[in-house]
C-alpha cells in the first residue's frame, strides 16, 4: 500500500515540477506549483509527518501560492514577452548533463551499497501536532522565537522595498 | 519492493533537479522565485525522510523553520520584484543587466 502512494505522489510531484517548468504562462505555472506541493503533503503523511502534510498545504500551496498568484496578476499578465521558446545552444549541456550525471551516481552507488532501509516502524504518535509541538516549544523554543524574528523582519523588509520612494517619512 | 529510505532520497534529488532546471532555463522571475521554492520543498523532504529514519521528530521542527524561511524569502523577493518592475516595466532577467552595464 505504501508503495503504491509512494509510486504516485512521486511521479505526480515530479510531473508537477516539471509541468511548472515547461508552461509559458507563469499563472499557469504557479497551478501546477500548487499541484507538486500537494502530493508533497501526501508524500509527508506516508513519512509519519501528519503535522507537516497539513501545513504543507496551509502554508504552501496556499498562502505562499497565492502570494506569487497575487503578483503575477499584478504585475504584467500572465505571459511575459520575450520568454523563449526554445533553449539556446550554451544551455543545452547546463539543462542535459546534471540530471544524466547524478542518475549514474545513484545507479553506481545503488548497485553497490544496496538500498536503506528503515530500522522500526515509526512509533504510535509520531510526528502528531502533540509531539512536534513538545519539541518546538520545548527543546527547539529559541529557534522558534529566533524564526519569528526571521518573520517579523523579512515584513518590514518587504514594506520597506515595496513603499513609494516619495513617500518616506525623512524624504 | 519495499519503499527504502533511498526511494525518498531519490525523489527529493529528482525534485530538486527539477527546480534547478527551471531556474536555469526560465527568464521570468517571477517563475524563477517559484523553483527556489520548489528546490526548498524538496530539502523538507529529505529532512522528513531522515527524520523517519532515525525515528527523531527534530527534521520536523527544521521542516517547518524552513516553511517560515520560504514564506520570507518570497515575501521579500517578490517586494523587490514588484520594485524592479515599477522602475523597469519588465521582470524578465535578460533585460535587468544593470551591474553588467
Amino acid at each position: 500500500m505504501e508503495g503504491i502512494l509512494f509510486w504516485v505522489c512521486g511521479v505526480l510531484m515530479v510531473f508537477g515540477g516539471v509541468m511548472m517548468v515547461l508552461q509559458r504562462n507563469a499563472v499557469v505555472s504557479a497551478v501546477w506549483l500548487i499541484f507538486a506541493f500537494v502530493c508533497a503533503a501526501g508524500i509527508f503523511s506516508l513519512l509519519a509527518a501528519p503535522f507537516l502534510a497539513v501545513m504543507q498545504i496551509l502554508v504552501y500551496a496556499g498562502a505562499i501560492m497565492v502570494l506569487f498568484l497575487f503578483v503575477i496578476m499584478m504585475l504584467q499578465g500572465p505571459v511575459l514577452e520575450g520568454e523563449r521558446k526554445r533553449l539556446a545552444l550554451p544551455l543545452w549541456p547546463a539543462v542535459a548533463i546534471p540530471p544524466v550525471a547524478i542518475a549514474v551516481m545513484v545507479i553506481g552507488y545503488v548497485k553497490r551499497n544496496g538500498l536503506t532501509s528503515w530500522g522500526a516502524p515509526a512509533a504510535e504518535g509520531f510526528g502528531s501536532p502533540a509531539h512536534v509541538a513538545e519539541l518546538l516549544l520545548g527543546k527547539y523554543l529559541l529557534a522558534f522565537e529566533l524564526i519569528s524574528i526571521v518573520l517579523l523582519v523579512a515584513i518590514i523588509g518587504a514594506l520597506f522595498v515595496g513603499k513609494d520612494e516619495r513617500k518616506l517619512p525623512w524624504k | 519492493m519495499e519503499i527504502t529510505l533511498t526511494h525518498y532520497l531519490v525523489l527529493a534529488m529528482a525534485v530538486f533537479l527539477t527546480g534547478m532546471i527551471g531556474f536555469i532555463v526560465r527568464r521570468n522571475a517571477i517563475v524563477m522565485l517559484m523553483c527556489v521554492e520548489l528546490m526548498l520543498s524538496s530539502v523538507n523532504i529529505v529532512f522528513a525522510a531522515y527524520s523517519r529514519f532515525h525515528a527523531n521528530a527534530d527534521g520536523h521542527v527544521f521542516v517547518l523553520m524552513n516553511f517560515a524561511v520560504a514564506a520570507a524569502e518570497a515575501a521579500i523577493g517578490l517586494a523587490i520584484l514588484v520594485e524592479i518592475f515599477r522602475r523597469r516595466r519588465t521582470v524578465n532577467v535578460d533585460d535587468l543587466k544593470a551591474l553588467m552595464e
